[in-house]
């Protein structure tokens, strides 16, 4: 088949579009964090795994399935995220960018490893919904599709939720400023917990379509958060649903770029065009830290 | 800087001079990997200690290092050669990208060096002509240099990595790039070249870990895309300068040392649990010793005006 037959080049999109969802569901929770207290979240897709891991072991243990294991894993990281928050993250948020990015850090080193210790390096998956569906002349897989739709609602709905919600006004109000929103009477302090919470959330529900679309080890976390970095600068620090649009894009390139190039240099893409929109448009394509 | 300031540094080198003496094969092999430590963790001081500027893909050059050596050690160049060539093909790729990427700030620059070390290894990867890609380079054992040698190059490496520390400390270069740390704007506008003088520190760090990194691919005789282009050396690095003392001269020493010995205390039983426990101890630090452990040491709280009772 020649590579430029329309048909291809939807399968491509729609390919693209499908792997680029989940990536936007990851980076727009890590840029949720850095637009509210300025931290960037190393550790944001160990939170990932974690929900991915949590998934797999009510899956082997309890038999239960994966879309299903969402309604506990989503509560799970919420609750974890917001008390890392309290505990730990509280303590450098305003103390500059060295020591929020170790911190992380450390926290992202702790939970791979111990993440080896429990489960060692072998790569695990979850043999569910499998199948694809044929729509006129493109196949689309179904777990991919179901995570792309599952990831899109979730990630419009936290940002309808911070554009008109009182507490998510609030959380922007945090973002904006924070000294004027605590006069205003917001906790500054329990929105951030807040904050943290939805994002770990928003990680933990990625980590479930995780499982269902490919196999994961505790190291797994190293690829994806690099592409967050990549998305959430291509869209603009802390600026939400930029994170959308670059998770996407990126979703997209790569698919291209594995099919007219080679699946090797698919994987350079995201760290290109990192550098290149770091050089040209630091502030991303969509322009930085508004949160919304 | 008094006689009496450089005197543990003097006695410390010569114990290093004297230890192939009385040390095991073993022993020496891993002296020569606290060195290479104490080398790349003073590298990383100079850039990321003393400016704020944190790099999280220092190792990008010392992979360009080991790939140059490794190459023309096989081209048929002598070894020593081969290492001065590494470092200076890291500091020419250095220079360009210094200039580059010290215009971002904060959390970017952080990010591109991530991406930085990224790409080094993805192009180590893919180049499978020059670098034969992920199988790695295996270096024939008739030219390298014999690990009695790639001991003292190290110790030479650490020694000068160090000097440089405490030349660069104490005088205009070190006090205008601490002012850049505290607070860039003001820097700039009392008259410091921040652009010029960070590009220094840039080319100055990648240097060392350029040519560490050809005597790394000396030592072990292989090298592959994920070995030298290891994020985890890049922990290491961070951990031992954060320990000791992020700026000082010292500080980096101290945490190599405490960070090689408990490496080596539980590397060999417990990878994973050994690495968790740095995890912890990065934590820690920031937590409860954000000034490293010289911090602690009672003689350093008179000297310090900033510590002075009734200041905030």
């Amino acid at each position: 088949m020649h590579l430029l037959e329309p048909v291809l080049l939807l399968q491509f999109l729609v390919s693209g579009l499908l792997a680029g969802a989940l990536y936007a569901l990851l980076a727009c929770g890590l840029n949720l964090v850095f637009g509210v207290m300025r931290v960037i979240n190393l550790a944001h897709a160990e939170l990932m795994l974690a929900g991915a891991f949590l998934t797999y072991v009510l899956y082997a243990w309890a038999g239960i399935h994966p879309l299903l294991a969402f309604f506990l894993v989503l509560p799970a990281l919420f609750g974890a995220g917001f008390y890392l928050q309290r505990l730990v993250v509280e303590r450098v948020v305003g103390k500059g960018e060295l020591q929020s990015l170790l911190l992380t850090y450390g926290l992202s080193i702790i939970l791979i490893n111990t993440g080896l210790l429990i489960f060692a390096s072998d790569f695990k998956a979850i043999p569910e919904l499998q199948g694809a569906l044929i729509v006129g002349d493109i196949a689309i897989s179904k777990p991919r599709t179901a995570a792309a739709l599952l990831a899109i609602a979730l990630t419009l709905g936290v940002y309808h939720f911070l554009k008109h919600a009182r507490l998510g006004k609030a959380i922007r109000a945090v973002a904006e400023h924070p000294d004027v929103a605590m006069l205003c009477g917001i906790d500054v302090v329990r929105m951030r917990m807040f904050t943290f919470g939805l994002a770990a959330a928003m990680a933990g529900a990625a980590g479930v379509m995780l499982t269902m679309i490919y196999s994961f080890s505790p190291e797994t976390g190293a690829d994806f958060i690099l592409k967050c970095f990549a998305i959430i600068i291509i869209g603009g620090m802390g600026n939400f649903i930029g994170a959308l649009y670059g998770g996407l894009l990126l979703g997209v390139a790569e698919i291209f770029v594995a099919g007219f190039v080679s699946s090797q240099w698919a994987e350079a893409v995201a760290y290109v065009l990192l550098i290149l929109i770091l050089l040209i448009r630091p502030t991303g394509l969509k322009g930085a830290a508004d949160v919304t | 800087m008094s006689l009496k300031s450089i005197a543990p540094g003097i006695v410390l080198a010569l114990l290093a001079v004297a230890a192939p003496a009385m040390a095991s094969d073993y022993q020496l092999l891993f002296l020569l990997q606290l060195l290479m430590m104490i080398a790349l963790a003073q590298s990383w001081n100079l850039i990321s200690g003393m400016t704020g500027y944190v790099s999280l893909g220092h190792t990008a050059f010392f992979g360009v290092g080991a790939y140059a050596g490794a190459l023309l050690l096989q081209w048929g160049f002598p070894w020593w050669l081969a290492i001065f060539k590494g470092a200076g093909i890291a500091l020419l790729v250095a220079a360009p990208l210094g200039v580059l990427t010290l215009r971002l700030r904060g959390p970017y620059f952080a990010i591109a060096m991530l991406g930085l070390n990224e790409i080094g290894r993805l192009v180590a990867t893919l180049w499978v002509d020059l670098t034969q890609g992920g199988d790695g380079i295996p270096l024939s054992p008739a030219r390298l240099p014999t690990l009695l040698q790639n001991y003292y190059t190290m110790l030479t490496l650490a020694v000068l990595a160090t000097s440089l520390i405490a030349w660069v400390r104490y005088n205009r270069l070190g006090l205008e790039l601490r002012a850049i740390r505290e607070d860039e704007e003001a820097a700039e506008m009392v008259g410091v070249n921040t652009t010029r003088n960070k590009v220094i520190a840039f080319a100055l760090s990648a240097v060392i870990p350029g040519a560490a990194g050809a005597v790394y691919a000396f030592y072990t005789s292989y090298i592959d895309p994920v070995s030298v282009f290891a994020p985890a050396l890049n922990i290491q690095m961070i951990v031992m300068v954060l320990l000791g003392g992020s700026g000082t001269v010292w500080g980096p020493v101290i945490g190599a040392v405490l960070v090689r010995t408990l490496h080596e205390l539980t590397w060999a039983q417990f990878p994973a649990l050994h690495l968790a426990l740095l995890g912890v101890l990065i934590v820690a630090i920031v937590l409860f010793l954000p000034k490293g452990i010289l911090s602690l040491a009672p003689w350093r709280r008179r000297v310090r005006p900033d510590r002075a009772p009734g200041s905030p």
